[in-house]
């Protein structure tokens, strides 16, 4: 590569950009009193032009109005309400049965303990109080005074219990029967229709 | 991408040194859209000539206001536009047609520029961009491929690097052979000015 060869590929590079500052000084100078480069560099300001003239600008395609049009004309796909509202159910039924499940009746509320070594005890709802023990066994406590758990009171818990029992299953099945008849999918309401005896055998009853 | 007025960044700031040689060669590269432009409002050649040499001294010594907000053909189009309107403005005329600003930022931009010129200029254009497409079309593929990337993509020299798998030196050199073919099938056809506008 000749010297001139160098010169015009520094400007070449100047064009772009992508001339060092050391290379900038020696194209300055080789092209100060040189008329036939200072005439080329400008030749390739005129051809630089042309060629980038001929850059591909955007086609102003907008296809925004169709693309809103044809996904407005499709089914959507949309959860089943119905579906919210069976497990907003079954939520509702588990909490109203394990906050009565919590809940403490008048003759069953834990009292205050104090234990027979002298240690006190803070009861705790829905907990099995724990008295301290000397020994490797950790010892029950009894939430009820010794005589408060007479025959009458152990009557009264068992009824609660019958109540709260007969409670559950009736709330069950009413829950059951809501979920089936508002379920999208047909045979499992048949499913759940099964859980409770057929109409012809409920009718000879 | 490297822009128009990031290529001239490293002139311009030599020019605001005082490197006039560093000014010349914007001169250069600019004098002809610069005259385009003045020949919008005025139609006497001998006219454009004076009021475009007016602007470039006035660029010049302006120069040192400029601080690169805008690029520099940008700031450099509207020190033109002026310099025509007050010369009309003095002889009691009025302009052939207005100029607009987005024509300067287009060209910065996107290498576009609307300025025209006389129809011999026009023809001259044609003759050029059939010539410089022939001759593009005729580089070796290695060549094309790069000085494609640049021109027509913008794209710096570390990018081409990376797009055509091989080193920068060879990228810088392999523009240069395009463009010196360029040129030498541009001589052969229509003479080796200064220009061609």
């Amino acid at each position: 590569m000749t010297t001139r060869d160098k010169d015009k590929e520094a400007l070449s590079a100047l064009m772009d950009g992508e001339s060092q500052e050391l290379e900038l000084r020696r194209s300055l100078d080789s092209v100060e009193d040189d008329d036939a480069l200072r005439a080329w560099w400008s030749r390739q300001q005129q051809v630089s032009e042309i060629l980038q003239s001929q850059r591909s600008s955007q086609t102003g395609l907008d296809v925004s109005a169709k693309v809103r049009s044809t996904l407005a004309s499709q089914p959507q796909f949309q959860r089943n309400p119905l579906w919210s509202m069976a497990i907003a159910a079954s939520v509702t039924l588990a909490v109203v049965m394990g906050g009565q499940a919590l809940l403490p009746t008048a003759d069953l509320a834990p009292a205050p303990l104090v234990s027979d070594i002298g240690g006190a005890v803070v009861p705790v709802i829905g907990a099995q109080p724990i008295r301290a023990s000397f020994d490797a066994r950790p010892v029950p406590v009894s939430t009820q005074p010794p005589q408060a758990q007479g025959t009458g009171a152990r009557q009264t818990a068992a009824a609660y219990e019958r109540l709260a029992r007969d409670r559950y299953l009736r709330l069950g099945a009413q829950h059951a029967r809501a979920a089936a008849l508002n379920h999208p999918a047909p045979f499992v309401h048949s499913m759940r229709a099964q859980t409770e005896p057929p109409l012809e055998v409920q009718d000879l009853k | 991408m490297v822009t128009a007025s990031e290529a001239d960044q490293k002139l311009v700031q030599r020019a605001q040194r005082g490197d006039l040689r560093a000014f010349d060669l914007l001169v250069l590269k600019y004098q002809g859209r610069i005259s385009a432009l003045v020949s919008r409002y005025i139609s006497d050649p001998g006219e454009v000539e004076d009021v475009t040499q007016e602007a470039f001294i006035k660029a010049y010594r302006a120069l040192e206001r400029f601080r690169g907000d805008s690029a520099f053909y940008t700031w450099l189009y509207r020190i033109a536009a002026n310099a025509a309107k007050n010369y009309l403005v003095a002889k009691g005329r009025r302009p052939r047609s207005d100029a607009s600003i987005e024509d300067a930022e287009a060209f910065d931009e996107f290498g576009l520029s609307s300025d025209s010129g006389s129809p011999e200029a026009i023809a001259m254009g044609n003759e050029l961009v059939s010539v410089v497409d022939a001759a593009m079309q005729a580089l070796p593929e290695e060549l094309r491929a790069a000085l494609t990337l640049r021109e027509l993509e913008g794209l710096s020299y570390d990018d081409i690097a990376e797009v055509l798998g091989c080193p920068v030196g060879t990228v810088r050199s392999r523009i240069f052979r395009a463009r010196e073919a360029i040129d030498e099938r541009v001589r052969e056809q229509i003479g080796g000015g200064s220009g061609f506008r």
